[in-house]
């Protein structure tokens, strides 16, 4: 109950501050949303030229791309104080949290909304789904409505999972940053392609060790049906789902370990 | 001249105390280059030539393109910053050009990434893939050159948009979106030989297509003899272009913070 | 009384890596660095007693603050223990901090772009503090720090002492037993530092709040403590009252002297060297002298020629805390 509270106030105060910068906040929700198309842009050019990427047609490839934004929309606004968590540690402001009796990861999570990012992500997002979700060949009934939509919630919480095991990384090492640009960002955009087309390290990694394949490729297969999906186990395609949760509980028991340490070393 | 090496040499140093960093730079470059070669070659299929471009040559340009683009990494927000603390009067102090100051810091910056990012990560993927030979030994000589137009032209563009921030609130938001016309008008995503015709033809006119282009298109043969010299001389006019617009609003800025006080 | 805190013998080490400058140093640190150890806090202990207001004073980099991120729970001891009512901060640390107020004066915790009240609101929310009585402490704290024109105005557009205002009334709604304050009034004017004085006092004698400060302003301490606590190099080098250290280290003293054309003279005397009558004998000997007064040392000055040596205190721990 009263993290609700907390919820609401926070959100406010993060809509409020926006608020005051009216013309900042377009122009920078403008620009997430351009940076973002720039990857579709270049995907839709390569394919006038090549039509298919192992299979994939253009509205394939944007239904698989509109999952990544759609997810991050919520990711950013819920997990936005995790984003550069280093940064939070180095000034300072993870010792406020600690001194307020409430759950660390808690306030994190409640604590601020990158509402610039969530905007921009999410209209793309849902303008991809808009343009693709039409012209692939979806029989959208019960089942594949439920099973999108588990999918969905599954890939914020494996994102969610992500940005709390790339900060918990903060209280043993300096500098992370590099780690999560490679691991997170990075991979993100691998995850915009059919991963079957990549070397088999690039695949096992975003299957097992930053399991993006279960945030679009896995869930796009199940409603898609392509033929590269004959590489790789039926099942990934039902644990998808479900994996979310897997991710996420194990990333909040490192956080749980990996927080103590900070009790002594500090910043 | 002795100052401004210094800079450089200081800034490449400062890039050194990172280990992780450092390790993390070179992993992350491999990765980059496997990974769109995997795409390209997706994208190829059977195909061995795809408008008369083999995927070799993709493969070079991607490779090139992205070390160059290394070298262009680094915080554009700068100046920004500097002008929103207010220690952009103490640079007035100084007795040297901020603009080179900073132009020398970021090729500093630049020569590390090259140098310890790049090219190990260069070597490692000549282990994984062949890439183009240079058409000729000139060829090779006149890349070089090119490249160092081509960077000159991508700094002073990035410039001419970090001294807006004198007039605005904050700059973030262009020079992110400066960035998607570089990454894609320029050709990082995608090579320009694929882009629509028209669009190509556009390109041609700006000066996107001098930057990691014309060093590529040089560097393969593309360009030969005489062609090279025009490839050059294009690049040095958007150089003087660029140049003294870049000059214009930076003296402009200058005078309004001077006059206006911020 | 009661004691509320007590510390015993902590220490907190930190491992701290060494950098040389050159490129053939900047390589090798890429490789292979070496590191040396801190001594942050080194065998510190004192305890205070509910309704005590104590001061905490050092050197930069001496150990004030670790031993407030200790006391808060923000940090293990290495070794030691602390206990506050009851407590063991660290271990115990969402039971504990209901009972405290930290403010780091270098560190807002207020939202920049949003009007005062709007933080407070959240801490309401966070320390889940009936609205009656958070109604009540708004009311009384802004009525004391006369904060009624600009509780509705965005943090950004305060003054540096109008935002601290703020800072201690957010850490102060939940009405904590005990108060850490970490430089309350670095950077603040003569105004707002009495302002805030005035507050810590106050709250202090009505509430019987146990309050520990840190400053670099030997006014805060001489105007608002009872008790000091010097902390140098990691070790607690004094602890006791201000008017103790001020009899017992001040061995000079400072004359000031008016003389009969007007002219006015100002002389410091040891009086270690000689005795004040034959001071005054000799002046009186030499001038023609038309006013005299003497003045008590600074504490300032005793407490800077304790930094740089020039005083050396007695073993704290023979002073039977």
């Amino acid at each position: 109950m009263g993290e609700m509270r907390i919820t609401l106030q926070s959100i406010k105060m993060s809509f409020r501050t926006r608020l005051q910068y009216r013309v900042d906040t377009l122009v920078a929700t403008l620009a997430v949303f351009i940076r973002e198309s720039a990857n579709i842009i270049a995907i839709y050019l390569a394919l006038l030229k090549f039509d298919r990427i192992n299979g994939w047609n253009v509205n394939e490839m944007l239904f698989l791309y509109s999952m990544l934004f759609l997810t991050y929309a919520f990711v950013v606004s819920l997990f936005a104080d995790l984003r550069q968590f280093s940064d939070t540690i180095r000034e300072g402001r993870f010792d406020r949290l600690l001194v307020r009796p409430r759950g660390l990861l808690l306030q994190l999570i409640l604590n601020n909304a990158d509402l610039i990012a969530t905007a921009g992500h999410g209209t793309l997002g849902i303008l991809l789904f808009v343009i693709s979700a039409g012209r692939v060949g979806i029989h959208w009934n019960a089942a594949t409505i439920l099973y999108y939509i588990a999918a969905i919630i599954s890939g914020i919480l494996i994102q969610g999972g992500m940005f709390i095991i790339f900060s918990s990384l903060c209280f043993y090492f300096v500098e992370t940053n590099s780690i999560r640009s490679i691991f997170y960002w990075n991979m993100r955009k691998f995850a915009g392609y059919p991963i079957s087309i990549y070397h088999k390290v690039i695949q096992v990694v975003l299957i097992y060790v930053v399991p993006f394949a279960f945030v679009n490729y896995f869930p796009a297969q199940y409603l898609l049906r392509k033929a590269d999906m004959a590489n790789y186990n039926e099942v990934y395609i039902y644990i998808a789902p479900v994996v979310g949760v897997v991710v996420y509980a194990a990333a909040y028991l490192f956080w749980r370990v990996s927080v103590r340490r900070y009790y002594s070393t500090g910043n | 001249m002795r100052a401004y090496v210094e800079f450089a040499v200081k800034k490449f140093e400062d890039k050194m105390a990172y280990k992780l960093d450092f390790f993390m730079g070179i992993v992350n470059t491999a990765m980059m280059i496997v990974v769109y070669l995997c795409i390209y070659k997706a994208l190829y299929g059977d195909a061995a030539y795809v408008d008369g471009i083999s995927y070799r040559m993709v493969a070079t340009n991607f490779v090139i393109t992205l070390g160059l683009s290394h070298a262009f990494d680094y915080d554009e927000m700068f100046l920004e910053h500097k002008i929103h603390d207010g220690s952009i009067t103490g640079e007035f102090l100084k007795p040297v050009s901020f603009m080179l100051r900073l132009l020398a810091e970021n090729i500093g910056e630049g020569a590390f990434k090259i140098i310890f990012h790049f090219i190990p990560a260069l070597l490692f993927t000549l282990l994984y893939t062949s890439l183009c030979p240079p058409k000729s030994a000139l060829s090779l000589i006149a890349m070089f050159g090119s490249v160092i137009f081509g960077y000159l032209i991508l700094w002073l563009i990035s410039f001419i948009i970090q001294t807006w921030s004198f007039w605005l609130f904050s700059v973030w938001g262009i020079i992110t979106i400066k960035n998607v016309f570089v990454n894609i008008l320029a050709g990082t995503l995608l090579p320009l030989w694929f882009m629509p015709a028209a669009l190509r033809k556009i390109i041609s006119y700006t000066p996107f297509e001098s930057i990691y282009f014309t060093p590529v298109r040089i560097y393969l043969g593309e360009l030969d003899g005489a062609e090279i010299l025009s490839g050059l001389a294009v690049q040095i006019i958007w150089i003087v272009v660029l140049g003294i617009i870049a000059n214009v609003f930076w003296k402009k800025g200058v005078k309004k913070l001077v006059v206006q006080g911020g | 009384m009661e004691n509320m805190i007590m510390v015993q013998d902590i220490k907190k080490y930190y491992k701290v890596a060494k950098r040389e400058k050159g490129m053939a140093a900047s390589l090798r640190y890429l490789f292979n660095r070496k590191y040396e150890i801190k001594k942050a806090v080194d065998d510190v202990s004192f305890s205070i007693k509910r309704g005590e207001i104590v001061g905490f004073i050092g050197p930069n980099g001496a150990g004030k603050s670790t031993t407030i991120k200790i006391l808060s729970g923000i940090l293990y001891p290495d070794a030691g223990d602390v206990n506050i009512k009851g407590y063991i901060p660290y271990k115990q640390r969402k039971q504990y901090v209901k009972n405290i107020g930290v403010v780091f004066g270098q560190k807002s915790q207020l939202n920049w772009d949003l009007p005062l009240i709007e933080s407070f609101e959240l801490m309401k929310f966070i320390y889940k503090i009936p609205q009656e009585k958070y109604e009540k402490n708004l009311k009384q704290f802004s009525e004391l720090l006369d904060m009624e024109d600009f509780i509705n105005q965005p943090v950004r557009q305060l003054s540096l002492g109008q935002r601290m205002r703020g800072d201690i009334v957010a850490a102060l709604l939940h009405s904590p037993e005990i108060v850490f304050l970490d430089e309350p009034t670095i950077g603040l004017d003569v105004v707002a530092k009495e302002k805030i004085r005035e507050f810590i006092r106050y709250i202090n004698a009505k509430e019987k709040t146990t309050i520990i400060f840190t400053t670099h302003d030997m006014q805060d301490i001489e105007k608002v403590c009872d008790r000091l606590i010097i902390i140098d190099k990691g070790k607690k080098i004094y602890d006791g009252s201000i008017e103790q250290i001020k009899n017992k280290y001040a061995n000079s003293k400072t004359i000031e002297i008016l003389l009969e054309n007007d002219e006015k003279e100002i002389q410091t005397f040891d009086l270690n060297v000689a005795p004040m009558n034959t001071v005054m004998e000799n002046l009186f000997a030499q001038k023609n002298i038309k006013d005299i007064s003497i003045c008590e040392p600074e504490i300032d000055g005793i407490i800077r020629d304790i930094y740089e040596g020039r005083v050396v205190l007695d073993d704290p721990t023979a002073e039977g805390n």
